[in-house]
């Protein structure tokens, strides 16, 4: 399924540079709202999905320079009937929140702050949801091994 | 924040409840002397349909706050999915939407092909659509026993409707012990197609469920449609607004009992048979219990007129586009970094599949990060926004006819 052109449009407006057909553009943090609003001012009403991923730090060698930790955030919305898009957002730790452009982000980033451990800026109630409240760690994250003991479960 | 809970005369019925709802409301500055009862609602109670908890701050009998909590099924498939190979991941989703595993295979299957880049066969695209059909007549048959149970057994005295609706699902569940040799939890779909081919006279049984179905839908209709005990606690009770839906990413069939014209078989990416079959969307506008019965009831019907135009034409040919293979790790994508996301209609709504290929030094069989989107969380996540104001007997009903399962809200 590929990407709307007034999305598209938009985003060429906005400067966002280039607009991947099926992932969107990669967007950056701080440009995330103007975003969000001129998406949903263009009938993006329908939220689908936000994934965080986990991207370890790249240590520096003779060739190449080192890339700091960070988190992929790819969020996909929906425009009655047939539209759709998706863009991307590449941080160190913050987030945008896209919850007040739509409330049915809420439980999706609050899963990916507990699971991954990317926060989200102006979320109105970041807390875990799946794991246990004083559960140490986030389980999704690439230097959380599956094998991790954790009191009382082992 | 004051609000005027009562107003007029209550007793006479004619005053609704004033209740701004705000699912972030400051429950400590709102109740400040306590006055309030706590109920916990689950997380083991029959009617939250697994174990799921919602914390109710109630006045009177009336509820001013929901506070839903998650997590008491959580499994970590996301993180199994990082170490298992594509193929060794299917029959673990099995377990996600335990009540309508081949949808729930489906959606996951749907995403890993994308990511690689197999199509399935013709045949294994007709089977599919026959298959996840009749998993969501399945999937109907039992909600619309659970939902009548959640009543308290006012409709049809005790669990009558429950227990025929149950011998229903029974016949569909024959049809795919017949083919897989699983009541369910089949792990029937892989990547490219299918593992078992139809067995000799699998058609014919097939036909005398759905006829067996058709009929037996009039029954229900004639049950619970007119049914006055049954009109009175879903008529008005538990109304969710169009753009509430949209926002939080409602499809499926609660979606279109509030007017949400959105199905992903005739709206999305083009998968399965939808295309080749003459069929429609059914949606409502009233957006209460009811609508959802009635919208549930209509795909159930539809499902069965999807079954029977395909059932006599399935095509010949392979099952599956990929040789059969061996070892599970040869199935992996080929091109480095690439992600995909696909999502299909399970009986529920939208089910996607995030994926990212795993190529840190060399392309691996098993994907970076996969991320389910399960559209079961969307409807639990509208509690807060629809329980305030609604009697507890209300709230019961009404998370009933949001149909979850938490096997997949969890994960």
């Amino acid at each position: 399924m590929k990407a709307c052109h007034d999305a598209i449009a938009l985003c060429e407006s906005l400067g966002l540079g280039e607009v991947d057909p099926e992932h969107g553009p990669l967007v950056p943090a701080e440009r995330g709202r103007e975003l969000a609003a001129g998406l949903k001012a263009l009938g993006y009403d329908y939220f689908v999905t936000c994934v965080a991923t986990h991207l370890p730090a790249v240590e520096a060698t003779d060739d190449e320079p080192g890339v700091p930790e960070r988190f992929l955030v790819a969020y996909r919305v929906r425009r009655m009937p047939k539209g759709h898009f998706a863009f991307r957002f590449e941080v160190e730790q913050d987030c945008p929140s896209m919850v007040a452009f739509w409330s049915g982000a809420d439980w999706h980033e609050r899963e990916q702050y507990d699971l991954v451990g990317v926060r989200f800026e102006g979320h109105p109630d970041l807390r875990r949801i799946m794991m246990p409240e004083d559960w140490e760690g986030h389980p999704l994250r690439k230097d959380y091994a599956i094998e991790t003991r954790h009191f009382p479960w082992r | 924040m004051a609000l005027a809970r009562w107003s007029g005369m209550p007793a006479l019925g004619d005053v609704p409840v004033q209740i701004d709802v705000d699912p972030y409301m400051d429950i400590d500055a709102y109740d400040a002397e306590g006055d309030l009862m706590v109920l916990n609602l689950g997380p083991q109670h029959p009617s939250t349909h697994g174990v799921f908890r919602v914390k109710l701050y109630l006045d009177g009998e009336v509820c001013i706050k929901a506070v839903p909590y998650l997590g008491y099924l959580h499994r970590g498939v996301e993180k199994l999915c990082e170490k298992l190979t594509y193929a060794n991941v299917i029959p673990i989703v099995d377990k996600n939407d335990y009540v309508a595993p081949m949808t729930s295979e489906w959606g996951l299957v749907a995403g890993f092909e994308k990511l690689i880049g197999v199509e399935p066969t013709p045949r294994a695209k007709v089977m599919r659509t026959i298959l996840g059909e009749l998993q969501r007549c399945a999937s109907h048959l039992l909600w619309i026993g659970t939902f009548t149970l959640d009543m308290g057994g006012a409709i049809g005295g005790g669990a009558t409707v429950f227990m025929h609706t149950f011998r229903e699902r029974e016949a569909i569940l024959d049809v795919f012990a017949e083919l897989t040799g699983c009541r369910f939890h089949y792990n029937h779909f892989t990547v490219g197609g299918q593992r078992h081919d139809v067995p000799a006279g699998w058609g014919a049984m097939v036909k005398a469920v759905c006829d067996l179905l058709e009929a037996r839908t009039e029954e229900y209709e004639s049950y619970l449609t007119d049914n006055t005990v049954f009109k009175a606690r879903t008529v008005g009770v538990g109304v969710i607004d169009r753009q509430l839906c949209l926002e939080h990413g409602l499809g499926g069939p609660i979606g279109r009992a509030s007017g949400v014209d959105f199905d992903l078989r005739r709206d999305g990416d083009d998968y399965g048979a939808y295309g080749t079959v003459d069929w429609k969307v059914h949606t409502h506008t009233d957006g209460d219990c009811y609508a959802r019965y009635l919208v549930r009831l209509n795909e159930l019907r539809t499902s069965i007129a999807i079954v029977r135009q395909l059932i006599d034409g399935i095509p010949e040919g392979p099952i599956c586009s990929l040789k059969q293979v061996k070892l599970p790790g040869a199935v992996k994508p080929k091109a480095k970094a690439s992600m995909a996301y696909a999502a299909i209609e399970t009986p529920r709504g939208e089910l996607g599949t995030w994926v990212m290929a795993n190529s840190e030094r060399k392309l691996m069989p098993h994907p970076y990060r996969c991320k389910l989107r399960p559209p079961s969380l969307h409807a639990v996540s509208l509690l807060p926004y629809i329980c305030p104001g609604n009697n507890v007997s209300d709230i019961v009903v009404t998370l009933g006819s949001l149909d979850p399962i938490m096997g997949e809200v969890d994960r």
